[in-house]
């Protein structure tokens, strides 16, 4: 039997191909190119402030120094213990507790405590003296505390505005004067 | 020599093809690159966003372990200083040897700071003047050194005329752009 015309044409329909080739050769260039030039590993630093000397007067500050200089508080780091001295006064911040780094035992610090520590000082800081900008910081420590220890602590100094460190390195006993002289302070 | 006539060819599927294409049961074979395409495609989008067009400036010394840190601070290309627990080394080249001597006083190193203040002077007689961009040193130290070590590094640097010091770091997320 014959089929009824319909009238309509019957066109076989193709399904339009992509040609996605020069596309895989385009990616095969592409792609050795970037893994050539990708950098994976990202290297930045940190630019430290200069800073001066230990005065012996620990404590004191003189009418020369400017009013930011007076005002910048310090990190003191022993083999014991934290410190944080500020125009306010000098308060212990924690204990030095060991912790596994890539499998070695090594001293640490509660960043935690001193992250909350600098924000605190810094509302003061601005509450007392809110035309004064203080960005630097001094890093006090004993000879052996590890560089890795230091950056950190100039890590979470730098999240509070102390973006400008410095770095002393004083004998234990000297650290002991400055934390004694700073134990007063000032109220905020 | 005479070029190979198709039956002695190996079996290949242009072969194969022309053989089933006599038989009248050709069947075009096509690849789906489509899955293909996808992985290209995240692959590339992921290595564009880790392309560097500034390229590496600072050459990592495989004799350290460098610190992290959030700072986001973009590194520049000045006097290299590598500190180790064994040995301080300025633009490749070992110039103090750590031993308890070196890790005994808090002093400025009197050998590292001829080395830099005649690299400094060289620098000045090369150019002609000198701008604060050349008195800047990178060091690179190990997590392990010791604050006394760095502390006299730096000291080096200052009284050598290296009025910045910068240290280099490896960057951890979190940081903010500066």
């Amino acid at each position: 039997m014959a089929k009824a015309a319909t009238g309509r044409s019957h066109r076989i329909r193709h399904s339009p191909e992509l040609d996605l080739l020069p596309i895989m050769n385009l990616f095969c260039v592409i792609i050795p190119f970037l893994l050539l030039s990708a950098s994976f590993l990202e290297i930045s630093i940190i630019e430290m402030s200069p800073t001066e000397g230990i005065s012996a007067g620990a404590g004191t500050t003189s009418l020369a120094q400017s009013e930011e200089q007076q005002l910048q508080p310090k990190i003191i780091l022993t083999n014991e213990e934290m410190f944080l001295g500020t125009v306010f006064g000098t308060r212990s911040i924690s204990r030095v507790f060991l912790e596994n780094r890539d499998g070695e035992m090594v001293n640490s610090y509660d960043y935690e405590v001193l992250s909350d520590a600098l924000g605190d000082f810094r509302g003061e800081l601005d509450a007392a003296f809110p035309t004064i900008p203080v960005h630097k910081i001094t890093i006090l420590t004993v000879d052996d505390v590890r560089y890795d220890n230091i950056v950190m602590t100039i890590d979470v100094c730098a999240i509070h505005g102390f973006d400008q460190p410095g770095l002393q390195v004083a004998a234990y006993s000297v650290l002991q004067r400055q934390i004694l002289a700073g134990a007063g302070g000032v109220s905020p | 020599m005479s070029a190979p006539t198709k039956r002695h060819v190996p079996l290949t599927l242009g072969y194969k093809k022309n053989k089933a294409s006599v038989r009248g049961k050709d069947k075009k074979v096509t690849l789906n690159l489509t899955s293909m395409i996808d992985m290209f495609t995240i692959l590339v989008v992921f290595l564009l966003k880790s392309y560097s067009a500034e390229g590496q400036i600072v050459t990592l010394s495989d004799a350290l372990t460098l610190p992290e840190s959030r700072s986001d601070q973009k590194i520049e290309l000045n006097l290299e200083i590598i500190v180790t627990n064994d040995a301080i080394i300025v633009d490749g080249e070992p110039i103090v040897f750590v031993d308890e001597s070196v890790l005994g006083e808090g002093n400025p190193i009197p050998v590292l700071v001829e080395r830099l203040s005649d690299h400094l002077e060289y620098t000045r007689q090369m150019r002609g003047t000198i701008d604060e961009a050349e008195m800047k040193v990178n060091i690179q130290g190990d997590v392990a050194t010791r604050a006394i070590l760095l502390q006299r590094v730096m000291s080096s640097c200052a009284q050598a005329g290296y009025a910045t010091q910068n240290l280099t770091v490896i960057k951890v997320e979190g940081g903010e752009e500066q």
